[in-house]
């Protein structure tokens, strides 16, 4: 059987002899690969990466680098031993030296290792970093150094690469590009990476795998698309903020009924017997506006998000619903007008719970 | 812990250990006999060792407090003549220890001293003595105390005032402060961690005093452990009376260290410190603002330098009658081995702490650090005491020959005691350096590669070269001006400047130690000024 290329398996976190999240498994499966962790602040994101680069001990369980056993409650492979590079959210460059020389001392360690070629010239030309390499890590600003910090643990050409936050201090218009980069770079140079961020967005994007990590455990880990589309309990809904979930009926094979909403339509991602009282989750993009439709309700709020509107809407049993409306749609509604909504609803993948 | 015991742990904790013996030997002692001397002293003297040490102490904080944080006050806020001049120039009192000030107060005020010379100069013969005041006893020895000292208060309290943020001015003037009310209000409590730290600090320094006290023969605490034991050989009532002593300075101890953990709330902006605005003072204001710094100035450091310079030019033959060459030599080869000794351990010590996380080691350095606490009478006493005891139960029990000679008496004791008195120096100086380096950069090089010891080699220590040059001239300056453990345990003939002024002083040949004290203020002097930048805090 084909090893995997990263393992970890029934692995309990832990930082300050507090267990931040028990019996965890999940994995990396080819070389190559790019894993997303995803969870609110302060849950053990930045512990499950400590952890795989061995800067902290494990207890229970096993991690496993490409079928070498790395950390366990019987052996551990020291940092320095392991050929696995984290770059810190904070700051984490040598004070004393220049970022040119920081950088540099990532390039120092396997120098000689030859299958995975990255100049240095490239990789600050990619970082956009050219201008701050004769400074000191004090003057230059925190996104600045977290791109420094990523130049240098990318230039050590890790087995594994470890990022926590490597975005959050970058500005926002500087960060899509950098994300669109950093994804080709990881693509180009196959380099296993697992990328800690609270950004859903950014994760669903750059991971080829998801890791929601919710009230000290593994809540989902899945493909972006299943954890956006099919998330697979309420606590995952409500993290990624997807909608909001709502009483129906399960009346068919492909339907559903709603005291306010009228027939649902569309394909169950897990069987209901017919009659079962559910919840259904309501997503912004499920529904549609139609000024025309019968189905009338109250406007209470409306936000603007650039391309589109997002409505919020009461029902009769005082839900609050979200709709996305075009921003280029002819006309607005106004707080406390009706809003018509197109019926019959039909949503691609009924998720319930 | 045993799990992570490695090479690194193991040495910080012999070294703390090593420093921790004297220390425990101070209290063990306490419950030792002692000869009838003890009860004499308890019926007698006793009480006035206490009461003295106790005005003092009181007397000398209440002096150092007002020097100090009115020159803080006014170099940090105000712009005046010679004010860059004052703000470096005021810490220069350090040179000059308590006992040569003792000296240049006495030769100063003396019947036919310095001023009853300058008053003939200028008036002709005349009958000056007795209007001439005289600065001796407890009023000497708190003179010479608190201008020897005042700068630990003025160097904390002025570095506290250096970070005070610009809102907190700016603050007490939209709420319409007086200038006089925006400091009692809010300057003063802002900085009052930092002045309490310098306050104990100059409280552990009075209580160890020995050299100035001695002088004007005052029975302190201190003489009186000097003296039960020179004079009455009596080791077990030295330590008993050291006992009381170290109460007396953990209670200052434990209030510095309270104060320092509350100066972390400072806060430090991102992009480093900013210059706050300093108010032009003009007319009078100016005038006084500069004539209180130069009056300063001129008791703390040009008074005894002038005092000494002039002797030594007045009695030039006792320029000859010592060797200078040679108690150069005696100071700078104690310096050199000392502080070797104290950063090699102290970085081996702090690296250990920082690589374990170890909650026990962690405790065992900070008691270790207090023998800074300590005056030198009491660290060279217990020293003596454990090594006497050692001997006698351990070695000679054991059959070897005894090690007293090796350790009492010699260069290897001298180094030893000057290690246990200064760790805290060296410990705490390059603690602070390794606070500015995020374990984060520990880790960082772990994963790049780097082993503990190529981290601790590449990584720290050019990082910390600022650190430990300081550190080392902190602790040359210190071995310079040290004259009790001196005094105790130097080798026979060997003597350094501060043994040979005590010596001429005591054997009433004033003008004899003014050469030596000469050369220690000028030595000293240097090394202020080399790291006059650092104690400023401007780096």
């Amino acid at each position: 059987m084909k090893n995997k290329f990263l393992e970890i398996k029934n692995v309990d976190f832990i930082i300050g002899g507090k267990t931040k999240v028990k019996n965890a498994s999940f994995d990396i499966e080819n070389e190559g690969d790019t894993l997303c962790i995803l969870g609110p602040s302060g849950i053990g994101k930045t512990t499950i990466l400590r952890t795989i680069a061995g800067l902290e001990e494990v207890e229970k369980g096993s991690i496993k680098l490409n079928g070498n056993l790395m950390s366990s409650k019987d052996k551990h492979v020291e940092p320095e031993d392991r050929n696995i590079s984290l770059s810190f959210q904070d700051n984490s460059l040598f004070p004393h030296y220049t970022v040119e020389k920081n950088i540099k001392l990532g390039a120092e360690k396997n120098a000689t290792k030859k299958n995975k070629k990255l100049t240095f010239k490239e990789i600050i030309d990619f970082l956009d970093i050219s201008k701050i390499l004769k400074k000191y890590p004090h003057e230059i600003s925190a996104g600045e150094a977290q791109r420094a910090s990523l130049a240098r643990s990318l230039l050590t050409k890790p087995d594994l690469l470890l990022l926590d936050e490597p975005l959050s201090n970058v500005d926002q218009s500087f960060k899509e590009e950098i994300q669109v980069k950093l994804k080709k770079i990881l693509s180009k140079l196959k380099i296993t990476t697992i990328i800690v961020t609270h950004d859903s967005y950014e994760a669903f994007y750059l991971g080829n795998k998801c890791a929601i990590v919710l009230d000290g455990q593994i809540k989902q880990f899945d493909d972006p698309y299943n954890v956006y589309h099919f998330p697979n309990s309420i606590e995952v809904v409500n993290f990624l903020n997807r909608g909001i979930l709502i009483p129906a009926k399960v009346t068919g094979e492909n339907s559903l009924e709603n005291k306010d909403l009228g027939t649902i339509k569309g394909n169950f991602i897990k069987h209901y017997p017919k009659g079962s009282n559910v919840k259904l989750l309501l997503q912004p993009e499920d529904l549609e506006h139609d000024d025309k439709s019968n189905l009338k309700l109250e406007v209470v709020d409306r936000k603007f998000r650039g391309t589109n509107f997002i409505y919020t809407l009461k029902t009769n049993s005082n839900l609050l619903i979200p709709v996305f409306v075009h921003s280029h749609h002819e006309h607005q509604h106004e707080a406390d007008e009706k809003f018509g909504i197109k019926r019959p609803i039909n949503i691609d993948h009924i998720v319930c719970f | 812990m045993l799990k992570n015991l490695n090479i690194w742990v193991l040495s910080s904790l012999l070294v703390s250990i090593g420093v921790l013996i004297p220390i425990f030997t101070v209290f063990f002692s306490f419950f030792e006999e002692t000869s009838n001397y003890y009860q004499i002293l308890k019926d007698t003297f006793l009480f006035e060792y206490i009461f003295n040490s106790f005005i003092l102490l009181i007397c000398v904080l209440a002096l150092t407090f007002i020097i100090g944080t009115t020159c803080a006050y006014l170099v940090s806020f105000y712009k005046f003549p010679f004010s860059n001049f004052f703000k470096w120039s005021l810490i220069l009192g350090f040179a000059v220890p308590p006992y040569i000030y003792a000296y240049s107060l006495t030769a100063f005020f003396e019947n036919y001293g310095t001023a009853f010379t300058i008053l003939i100069n200028l008036f002709g013969e005349g009958e000056y003595n007795k209007y001439i005041p005289k600065f001796d006893g407890l009023l000497g020895a708190v003179l010479s105390l608190s201008f020897s000292l005042f700068a630990y208060v003025y160097i904390l309290s002025r570095a506290s005032f250096l970070y005070q943020s610009q809102n907190l001015i700016d603050l007490g003037r939209s709420l319409g402060f007086s200038k006089f009310k925006s400091l009692y209000s809010l300057i003063l409590p802002a900085a009052r961690p930092a002045i309490i730290a310098g306050l104990s600090l100059v409280a552990m320094e009075t209580l160890a005093e020995f050299g100035a006290v001695d002088f004007f023969s005052i029975n302190t605490l201190t003489t009186g452990i000097y003296n039960s034991w020179i004079t009455f050989d009596d080791l077990a009532f030295s330590n008993r009376l050291s006992f009381f002593l170290l109460i007396f300075i953990f209670a200052c101890f434990i209030i510095e260290n309270f104060s320092r953990k509350n100066a972390k709330y400072h806060f430090n902006s991102r992009g480093g410190f900013k210059h706050k605005e300093k108010i032009t003072l003009t007319g009078k204001k100016s005038f006084f603002a500069f004539l209180f710094c130069f009056i300063i100035f001129f008791l703390s450091f040009l008074f005894p330098l002038s005092q000494m310079l002039y002797w030594t030019i007045k009695f030039p033959e006792n320029l000859f009658d010592i060797d200078i060459i040679s108690l150069t030599l005696n100071t700078i080869y104690l310096v050199i081995l000392s502080s070797i000794v104290l950063i090699l351990f102290s970085l081996i010590s702090n690296y250990g702490n920082r690589v374990s996380r170890n909650k026990i080691l962690n405790f065992l350095s900070t008691i270790s650090i207090s023998g800074y606490a300590i005056p030198g009478v009491i660290l060279a006493v217990a020293f003596i005491t454990f090594i006497a005891w050692f001997d006698d139960n351990v070695v000679k029990t054991l059959g070897f020959l005894s090690i007293k000679k090796i350790f009492i008496g010699s260069v290897l004791g001298l180094v030893l005691v000057y290690f246990v008195r200064f760790y805290s120096l060296a410990f705490n100086g390059i603690k602070s350096g390794y606070e500015k380096i995020n374990i984060s950069v520990d880790e960082s090089s772990y994963l790049l590669g780097y082993s503990k010891k190529k981290t601790f080699l590449n990584i720290h220590i050019p990082f910390l070269r600022n650190s430990l040059l300081f550190v080392a001239i902190l602790i040359s300056l210190e071995i310079i001006r040290e004259l009790p453990i001196t005094l105790i345990l130097r080798p026979f003939n060997f003597e350094t400047f501060a043994t040979t002024a005590y010596i001429s002083a005591s054997e009433d040949l004033l003008e004899a130690a003014a050469v030596p004290s000469l050369f220690l203020i000028l030595i000293a002097t240097i090394f202020i000024m080399l790291t006059s930048k650092y104690i400023l805090r401007e780096e």
